[in-house]
């Protein structure tokens, strides 16, 4: 019983910063978005209680909100993956070698320093305009290229190819988790002549899950609700017929362009109820793939 | 043995010392081969994730009637002018917004990595009542739309007389308000051995002493990466200096960034682009120093 | 269930202050006042002049200047408002100024005039822009309308120089368009394609005798007239004289690629203060054209307020506000300072102090001014709630129109419905 509370103790005192920011904060301010959800407010007057009005416009009436979640889950299901092999395969080849190789580490990482500065989006206009850069080079090869941005059926991918291009922060943190894996692992594995690829499956892959795993919630998270790229690339509009109207941009310019913060909390609760069903699957599933060094629980 | 043996037998020798000296080039050569493939390859995708880079670099020196209507990067003359005239073309000096951002990274960066590694020591290596439930909430706070819960947020800092001071934007740090990086060093934290705990706590170790003196040393490239990571985050952040600060005397360097492109009338690109590129300038140094701490931890090369 | 305004903001601020954190102490200061705009490098470095010259010759009142760029201007108004702590002044724009208005943030200023705000030497037709049910709200600080703009090279070089480009209609643009197709052997095209461009569509709809919206708010324009205007774009373009249809998809495109701007085009829209701006980023030099008429049409153009001054709910001290804003449009040694970067001034006498220093840019962009001032017709009633909502499905119609994937009669009336519930749910 003693040792419950001792326990308990300490690890309440470590946790007092974050429980202080999180009731005193945190949790205030999701909770008024959780009752403006269920009422009209314009930011202006009061807000005025509707019931579950809010969530009912949006399954039944609200055309947008469809088209919104088909532009999010396109997006979710082509850049998460492909974004995570990327900075994956990235971050081994810049493991181990090669004496220039925090020069490499910087320039790798330099498209994400650009963020989603007014810089990108003019960049990336003009680099996919239909006389811009990515043209050019197709034509060389042959293809006749479209404007890729003012195109609908292809803007999307504009924005997929962006999130891959910006790997930096996912193969930092790749990285740092191959840093933490024991050398004589592998030297144990080379002197029984193991090929590269079955160290890669044997030792890379589990010892890297719990970095894995993190970066695949965190990018299943961060995808779901990406909201500066499309919104600077679009001028804040979601492009053209909506082709890149992402949640959140559909939820900002429903709370600060149209006034309907209510219904913006009502889609931001939705929104969360989506990242969090597929959050808990990444959890649930980690049981049979992560495993942590020593852990026995 | 006789004399023909004994040749044969040297002859023998000689062939093998042939076939391997020839092994060890070729492997040199494969090696080599490889490793100049791996350099080109190198070379030529850093070109790709250079370009933008160099395209704001082009674009920072041409004049203004230049950036959009040519496709080409070599400016026709070189306006180093965007630089001298974008520094103090604001109202207020750039000098002024470096230090407003200083002041708010260093402290912010300092406030991420105690709270963060606090929290992420609890959740990682400590057992209590509640853990499971807490380290769910903390999930829940990164999955929220940031934008619906501004206006509360806002109003509450609104109470507390903190808008137009730096206190909204460093006060949550300090009280670990980003889960991301609490995640990521419990990721990291679990990984280090538990007999290495358990040793110290043998050792009459209080847990205060285990995180300090076991756990942060073996997270070293967990910390470098946090560090990296909330450098440039809160050195780039624009949504709440933009909510919290009103004086122009208060801006920090994005939100002055801001402050050059017009809806209608004059934009000043050049120095707009000119200013950016200045703006990463810190960063860059940042991310080249500390990424030198994502080394090879020593507990992953001493345990066995 | 109304919660009441404080008890919303208690329990929000509720928690946080339980915790016992002091308040930081509001500065001490006579008289202060807050002023917030929207701007860019010139106009801040012109605002915070003038301020200067106020708080000189107003010891005891402090001005606060506060600066944001346009897209986060909004954002920022937004939250103010929601935060009850709007600046006591801030600018306004005519698309947003109803939406404020009706919501109740903003405060009257009738009872203002003849006392503490002169404006005897106001133009009224300007003045009549900033009213919203027959009361003042807002204060005009610049007038705009729309123009074409067009490339004088190239109009030099296809051999339409001398075309009356006020005067011109609808058939003789279209001309223009293909004359400088051909001659640029299709290199540069006439013009840009302005099916999604709402403003150039009132215009189109105004000279065809009707409006957008009624005066009660609902949307009156019928959608043969919204067709007709889409199947004009699409004939010229069928012609080979537009920008390409993927070029022409973007309402909002920033400025630098725009048409004429990328020199893509030898026309493009714009508003008229935006000239100057136009001009800085091209080497060629551009002249003002109106927005082509109907033969035998109304007039469709209008000039219309481009920015506002408005007293906000939230002001402490009304009276130093209005001091503020009454130098703004009556002290000479302010209205210098800020020319014509805001837009053209209301004030004759402002305006003939200005002339002297104007740049060709300027000079174009006032002389147009003058040129149209008896070619537009008066402004539309205001809009309704959802009227920015209606914009964009108006761009999403269009967008499909002008990709070919529907017929342009399908269309508008598709999008008029829309409209009608869009406004019909903002109410």
């Amino acid at each position: 019983m003693k040792n419950t509370k001792a326990r308990n103790a300490s690890g309440y005192m470590f946790l007092t910063p974050w429980l202080l920011g999180f009731f005193l904060l945190a949790i205030g301010p999701i909770l008024v978005s959780l009752y403006l959800s269920f009422t009209r407010y314009d930011m202006v007057g009061d807000p005025r209680w509707t019931g579950f009005d809010n969530y009912i416009y949006m399954f039944t009436r609200d055309r947008r909100f469809w088209k919104t979640l088909e532009v999010t889950f396109h997006y979710v299901l082509f850049a998460v993956p492909l974004r995570l092999i990327m900075a994956l395969s990235v971050a081994m080849l810049l493991d181990k070698g090669l004496r220039t190789i925090g020069l490499y580490r910087a320039i790798f990482y330099l498209p994400s320093l650009l963020g989603a500065s007014i810089a990108i989006a003019i960049l990336w206009r003009q680099l996919f305009s239909i006389d811009g850069v990515v043209n050019q080079v197709l034509a060389v090869v042959g293809i006749q290229g479209v404007g890729w941005i003012t195109n609908p059926s292809t803007s999307i991918y504009t924005l997929i190819i962006l999130a891959i291009w910006q790997f930096g922060a996912p193969m930092l943190i790749f990285l740092a988790g191959l840093r933490g894996i024991p050398r004589d692992l592998y030297e144990a594995a080379d002197i029984d002549g193991t090929s590269r690829f079955r160290k890669f499956y044997a030792i890379t892959l589990p010892m890297l899950a719990p970095v894995v795993f993190f970066n695949l919630v965190l990018q299943i998270i961060e995808a779901f609700k990406i909201f500066s790229p499309a919104f600077i690339i679009s001028n804040g509009t979601g492009g053209p017929a909506d082709s890149l109207l992402v949640y959140t941009v559909y939820l900002f310019n429903e709370a600060f362009k149209f006034f309907r913060m209510g219904y913006a909390s009502a889609l931001a609760w939705v929104l969360l109820l989506i990242i969090g069903l597929f959050t808990a699957l990444a959890f649930a599933t980690s049981k049979y793939w992560v495993h942590y060094e020593n852990e026995r629980d | 043995m006789n004399a023909t043996e004994a040749a044969l037998a040297e002859k023998e020798l000689d062939e093998a010392a042939r076939v391997a000296h020839e092994y060890r080039l070729a492997k040199n050569k494969r090696e080599r081969r490889a490793r100049l493939f791996k350099h080109i390859f190198l070379i030529f995708f850093s070109f790709i994730m250079l370009y933008p880079l160099l395209w704001l670099l082009a674009s920072s020196l041409k004049p203004e009637n230049e950036i959009f209507g040519s496709l080409g990067l070599w400016p026709s003359t070189f306006n180093w002018s965007n630089y001298s005239e974008g520094w103090e073309a604001l109202p207020v000096s750039f000098t002024i917004f470096y230090r407003n951002s200083t002041i708010v990274t260093v402290l912010c960066v300092l406030g991420n990595l105690f709270s963060c590694s606090f929290a992420a020591y609890a959740f990682a290596r400590l057992e209590f009542t509640g853990k499971r439930l807490f380290f769910g909430l903390m999930m829940m706070t990164l999955m929220i739309p940031y934008h619906v819960v501004l206006i509360p947020q806002y109003v509450m800092f609104l109470k507390l007389g903190w808008v137009d001071t730096y206190l909204p934007l460093i006060v949550p740090r300090f009280l670990a308000s980003d889960g991301f990086f609490i995640f990521l060093m419990v990721q990291f934290f679990r990984q280090i051995p538990r007999e290495l705990d358990e040793a110290a706590q043998i050792d009459g170790c209080s847990s205060f002493k285990i995180y300090w003196a076991v756990i942060l040393p073996l997270s070293l490239p967990a910390l470098a990466t946090s560090a990296i990571f909330s450098m440039i985050w809160v050195w780039e952040d624009f949504l709440a200096p933009l909510i919290y600060l009103n004086d122009i005397q208060n801006y920090t360097v994005p939100l002055a960034l801001r402050l050059f492109i017009a809806q209608e009338g004059e934009s000043a690109f050049g120095q707009m682009f000119a200013m950016s590129v200045l703006s990463l300038v810190p960063v860059v140094i940042f991310f080249v120093a500390f990424q030198k701490l994502i080394v090879r931890g020593i507990a992953t090369s001493g345990m066995k | 269930m109304a919660v009441s305004r404080r008890k919303f903001l208690t329990t929000t601020g509720g928690l946080a202050l339980a915790a016992g954190l002091p308040a930081m102490p509001a500065l001490a200061q006579d008289r202060s006042i807050r002023h917030f705009w929207w701007g860019n490098p010139e106009r801040d470095k012109r605002t915070f002049e003038v301020i200067e010259i106020f708080d000189k010759n107003h010891p005891g009142i402090s001005v606060s200047g506060e600066t944001i760029g346009w897209g986060d201007y909004w954002t920022k108004m937004a939250t103010q408002t929601a935060g009850r702590n709007m600046a006591d002044l801030v600018q306004m724009d005519y698309r947003f100024l109803f939406e404020y208005v009706r919501r109740g943030a903003l405060q009257e200023l009738d009872p203002f005039i003849g006392n503490g705000l002169d404006l005897s030497n106001f133009d009224k037709g300007p003045l009549q822009g900033g009213m919203v049910d027959g009361k003042l709200y807002a204060l005009n600080i610049g007038s705009n309308s729309q123009v074409f703009v067009y490339n004088e090279a190239i109009f030099e070089e296809a051999g339409v120089a001398d075309t009356d480009v006020i005067n011109w209609t609808w058939d003789q643009f279209a001309d223009v368009c293909k004359t400088i197709t051909e001659a640029t052997g299709g290199k540069v095209k006439g013009s840009d394609d302005c099916s999604v461009v709402l403003e150039v569509c009132e215009v189109w709809i105004r000279q065809n005798g009707s409006s957008f919206f009624g005066p009660d708010g609902d949307v009156t324009v019928t959608p043969d007239i919204i067709a007709d205007y889409w199947q004009f774009w699409r004939d010229l373009r069928a012609e080979g004289a537009l920008r390409s249809a993927d070029k022409s998809l973007d309402a909002n495109l920033p400025m630098s690629d725009v048409g004429i701007v990328s020199g893509d085009t030898a026309i493009s829209n714009f508003w008229s203060n935006q000239i100057v701006g136009v001009q800085a980023l091209m080497q060629d030099p551009v002249g003002a054209a109106m927005v082509p008429h109907k033969e035998g049409g109304d007039p469709g153009q209008f000039i219309k307020p481009s920015m506002f001054m408005s007293l906000t709910r939230d002001s402490e001290d009304p009276e130093a506000a209005i001091m503020y804003m009454n130098d703004w449009i009556n002290n000479p040694e302010a209205t210098k300072v800020l020319g014509l970067e805001r837009g053209i001034p209301a004030n004759p006498d402002v305006r003939a102090a200005l002339a002297p220093d104007f740049t060709p840019a300027e000079r174009v962009s006032v002389d147009y001014f003058n040129a149209i001032q008896d070619k537009v017709g008066t402004l539309p009633p205001p809009e309704p709630k959802g009227a920015g909502e209606v914009r964009d499905a108006f761009i999403r119609a269009a967008t499909n129109v002008v990709l070919g994937d529907i017929e342009p009669q399908q269309a508008a009336e598709v999008f008029v419905d829309d409209a009608q519930a869009i406004i019909d749910r903002a109410r």
